[in-house]
């Protein structure tokens, strides 16, 4: 396997590595390492996971009450910490999903207006 | 570290699983086991610096931090036991007076009665007697206010009380009906009288009894409910007793009984006053109806005042009504207490202020010290607000500590304070035992303390340089201007010298009030009192019991004279008649001059030793028969009769009174206190004029407990069951007069030690700090050839200065606060050169021990060892 340009990915926008984590846990409990391979895998390798930013945002989430914590065992028999969604986190997945929509909506508008006028 | 949510280990671990499953990852895309492992690594990027963000994302790192510091600062105190005990020692005596003074004016003024809702409690008051008020008055105000959901009626009173452990003459109070129901107590045991069991004068033969008498005259008898007491030798049914905490509505006055107010002519027999308009007796309080505001209450009183005032004019003629707070009579003691107990606080608040101003210069001084350990942590990163914060967390500490001794102290001595009884018949008591508020208020003041000593050297250890520390230069002295440090050593001498110097003239003051002309010689005269009234006794039962005892004292060995009295000078029993002379019987009320008066036996003077200057004494000849005499002092001669010969002479006792005629003249006397000026006093014959109230003198060359001994079974043999009261030597039983002095005197001395303590402390603290800062200088000096002696005036000049400066502002305070404490104390007077100037040796000596240590340290600075210094 060749060595990944690393450059070339986009670093994520401030905010929404809580959505991408959030919306990763929906599938099932899983340990941080999992959670940004997810990410990267489901990006297509487009977006990368700073491991820097991924552990205070993970300890964020689970002060807001959103995931649960817990040590585990993973599939390959490792001791991981593993983190699960809880109802208000899942509340907080539809929330700030409709959130980004929005805004995704918002700026794709104002990026290319033709389009939302025609 | 129960506060954490997660440990630091916990996330290294997670850490490092995350690594190792991103290592087996990509050992499974084909990397060898050490490739993958540096990849992972790198990966994953720097794992000190997520530890770290994860430290700092913790939201109890402020916790963390207060727990290091705690713990840094415990260490740097166990470092410096020195340092450590003196800090200790001052803020405990500072806080510890603070919580004492505290407990006081908490016990006394701040805790609210032990009743229902006793901010709704108000103490009526009027214009013409004060605390007084007339029953009927009372009545008139219960039955037409609009204002108080109740209004009830008391008075203290004396009661001869039978009990199991004997008869004894005690004190109590006669209540309405409505009494406890107005405060809203509920009984100990049994139950309390009401309104229905007033039935008409002398028809409630009823008593509640307090708790302390429940349990120390009737061994806590739970049975003691319907039994039968004697109260004055009448029966009465004992229907409760008052929970434990209740003492009445004085909170210095420990009543034993309440009586309803309708027995009243059986409880004070001879004065029946409750259907007279004019005797104010009664002491009244209120409970004000929800949301009637004191203002509205008092208007409303005073249209009734109005009505009676009108309708009565003999006795209510402009009366007018103000409400004050219960518990202290009113104004009468309610309104020094505030005055004294604030003036108190203040100087207790000046000694802790002393303190504080003692620990900042000596944590300053040792912050020199430490100049370069903060200049490290500066350097590697600390912020300034952090090592500040450092600083503060040390110095509250060190409050906490010495706060918790304080507030120990405090504790010990407020349980003698609550233990102590005045010397007096009387049952004065106070109970000061620290509550949550005096708790509370030393928590708060270590707190604050803390934070008062420490801001000074926490602001100094933040502006340190770090870099002119850590290339070891010395900043220099730079302190030619007037620091806040210098002022606080000013104030500090001059505080010291007040107190000193008034404890000083306060004792000379003492000492001499024992060589006061009283007008009577109270040594080798002992006495014993009782009331043959509160015993039952008629008149005619009550003069011949009088002769019976007197017969019986005179023939005890040793005694040289005897004699009977209704009271002595200086006595709390003191009373005063309103004289009109013969040819001006209708002086107006302003005009009147009252003397002291006194019901006394023939040979009376003799035995207290007081000088005849002209005329006779009473002789048994002076009885009802015989025309009314009268022996008066030089005072009343002089400022009633304007005579220097008032032989012959004849006056008015009271308004419209008997015609005295004066037949002897003694000298001059103190009556009232001992510190008063010679002031008119009549003395008539017991004879002529019957009073129950009675103490037996005798003078005798045998020792005092011996004669007292001898004149108890004297006593028991003519009566077993007759209270004696007041049984002692006269200058025991005088103790009272002289209180108020003597409890200025300790008070003062007290804070004079520790004013003493503090100060030398402070100047300790100042040259120290001088020292430590100079020491390259000295050095230097001491290399170029100065002598111990120009070395020593470097460092003590300014020293020395300011105690010059602080000495005079304490004698100007001195000088101006000796007026208050002449009236305190009789023959304090701050024209005492001699005292001043011991005074001011003291402080002298006190500058030079406290600076000893840091100034041979000065002398003994090494040029070489303090120039290479670091």
């Amino acid at each position: 396997m060749a060595t990944r340009d690393e450059n070339n990915r986009i670093a994520l926008l401030q905010g929404t590595l809580d959505l991408l984590i959030l919306r990763t846990l929906l599938f099932g409990p899983q340990h941080g390492q999992g959670i940004s391979r997810a990410i990267q895998a489901q990006s297509d390798d487009e977006l990368l996971v700073d491991h820097g930013s991924l552990y205070p945002a993970l300890q964020r989430l689970e002060a807001q009450g959103w995931i649960s914590a817990a040590w585990g065992v993973s599939e390959n028999n490792r001791k991981a910490r593993f983190y699960q969604l809880t109802k208000s986190g899942k509340q907080q997945l539809t929330r700030e999903t409709n959130q980004w929509k929005r805004l995704a909506a918002a700026i794709g508008r104002v990026l290319e207006p033709q389009k939302s006028e025609g | 570290m129960f506060w954490r949510r997660r440990k630091n280990e916990d996330f290294s671990e997670e850490i490092q699983a995350h690594i190792a499953l991103e290592a087996e990852r990509l050992r499974a895309e084909g990397f060898s086991a050490a490739e993958a492992d540096a990849a992972a690594r790198k990966r994953f990027g720097n794992v000190l610096s997520a530890e770290e963000q994860f430290y700092e994302t913790n939201r109890w790192l402020w916790l963390e931090h207060l727990r290091r510091d705690m713990g840094y600062g415990l260490r740097v105190l166990l470092r410096n036991p020195g340092f450590t005990f003196v800090a200790m020692l001052s803020l405990a005596l500072g806080i510890g007076v603070n919580a004492l003074m505290f407990s006081v004016v908490n016990a006394l003024v701040l805790r609210p009665l032990p009743v229902e809702k006793p901010g709704e409690l108000v103490f009526l008051e009027n214009n013409h007697f004060g605390i007084g008020q007339s029953f009927p008055n009372y009545r008139d105000f219960r039955d037409q206010n609009q204002v108080f959901s109740g209004l009830m009626a008391y008075r203290v009173v004396q009661i001869e009380l039978d009990s199991r452990v004997g008869t004894a003459r005690t004190w109590g109070y006669l209540a309405t009906g409505n009494y406890f129901d107005v405060l809203g107590i509920q009984p100990a045991l049994g139950r309390f009288f009401h309104k229905e069991d007033e039935r008409g004068e002398g028809g409630s033969p009823y008593a509640v009894l307090s708790y302390g008498s429940w349990q120390a005259r009737y061994g806590g008898d739970r049975d003691i409910v319907g039994k039968t007491i004697r109260i004055n030798r009448h029966p009465y049914t004992v229907l409760g007793v008052a929970p434990r905490n209740f003492h009445g509505t004085e909170v210095f006055y420990w009543p034993e009984v309440w009586a309803p107010m309708m027995m009243e002519a059986q409880i004070e027999p001879g004065n029946p006053w409750l259907e007279n308009r004019g005797t104010f007796n009664a002491w009244v309080i209120g409970r004000l109806k929800p949301g009637v505001s004191p203002s509205a209450a008092t208007a409303n009183l005073n249209t009734i005042a109005a009505e009676l005032s009108r309708r009565y004019p003999d006795f209510d003629e402009g009366l007018q009504m103000h409400l004050t707070r219960p518990g202290l009579m009113g104004d009468v003691i309610g309104g020094p207490m505030r005055a004294v107990s604030f003036a108190l606080m203040l100087m207790a608040g000046l000694v802790l202020l002393t303190a504080c101003a003692n620990l900042a210069s000596m944590v300053t001084a040792r912050g020199a010290d430490r100049e370069r350990e903060i200049a490290i942590r500066l350097s590697i990163g600390a912020t300034r607000w952090r090592v500040m914060r450092q600083i503060l967390t040390e110095t509250v500490v060190l409050a906490g500590l010495g706060g918790a001794a304080g507030y120990g102290l405090a504790q010990v001595l407020s349980k003698l304070l609550s233990a102590w009884h005045a010397p007096m018949d009387f049952p004065i008591q106070f109970d000061v035992t620290p509550d949550w508020r005096v708790f509370l208020f030393a928590f708060a003041v270590s707190l604050v303390a803390g934070i008062v000593f420490g801001l000074a050297p926490a602001r100094h250890a933040a502006k340190t340089d770090m870099n002119a520390v850590i290339k070891g230069e010395q900043l220099g002295w730079r302190g030619r201007r007037i620091a806040l440090r210098d002022v606080l050593v000013v104030l500090q001498v001059a505080v010291c010298f007040t107190l000193v110097a008034s404890s000083q003239l306060a004792l000379r003051g003492l000492q001499r009030s024992t060589d006061i002309h009283l007008g009577f010689q109270p040594q080798g005269v002992s006495v014993v009192q009782f009331d043959l009234g509160l015993a039952g006794y008629t008149e005619e039962r009550g003069r011949s019991f009088q002769k019976q005892a007197l017969e019986a004292v005179q023939h005890m060995p040793g005694v040289t004279s005897a004699a009977y009295s209704n009271s002595v000078p200086l006595s709390i029993d003191e009373n005063q008649n309103s004289v009109y002379p013969e040819d001006q019987p209708n002086l107006k009320a302003s005009e009147v001059i009252a003397a002291a008066t006194y019901e006394v036996s023939p040979n009376f003077f003799t035995t207290l030793g007081t000088r005849m200057l002209a005329g006779r004494d009473f002789s048994w000849h002076d009885d009802r028969k015989s025309p009314d005499v009268a022996v008066v002092n030089v005072a009343f001669a002089k400022q009633i009769l304007h005579t220097d010969n008032p032989l012959g002479k004849r006056f008015h006792r009271g308004p419209g009174g008997p015609l005295m005629e004066v037949v002897g003249v003694v000298e001059d006397g103190k009556y009232e206190t001992p510190i008063e000026a010679p002031r008119p006093a009549e003395f008539v014959a017991m004879e002529q004029h019957y009073n129950t109230t009675n103490t037996l003198l005798v003078r005798s060359s045998l020792p005092q407990n011996e004669v007292v001994a001898n004149m108890r079974v004297a006593m028991a043999k003519l009566d077993p069951d007759l209270p004696l009261f007041g049984v002692g030597g006269l200058d025991q039983v005088l103790g009272l007069a002289f209180m108020p002095g003597r409890a200025a005197a300790i008070a003062l001395s007290t804070f004079g030690i520790l004013a003493i303590l503090l100060a030398v402390t402070g100047i300790h603290g100042l040259v120290s700090y001088a020292v430590a800062r100079r020491i390259r200088e000295i050095g230097i000096r001491v290399a170029v050839g100065a002598t111990p002696a120009q070395v020593l005036r470097v460092v003590l000049g300014r020293t020395a200065w300011l105690m010059t400066v602080g000495c005079a502002a304490g004698l100007v305070l001195t000088l101006a606060l000796g007026k208050i404490l002449s009236t305190l104390v009789y023959g304090a007077s701050p024209r005492d050169p001699l005292a001043l100037l011991g005074v001011l040796t003291v402080i002298i000596l006190l500058g030079l021990f406290s600076s000893w240590a840091p100034a041979r340290r000065a002398i003994r600075v090494d040029p070489v060892m303090a120039l290479r210094h670091e």
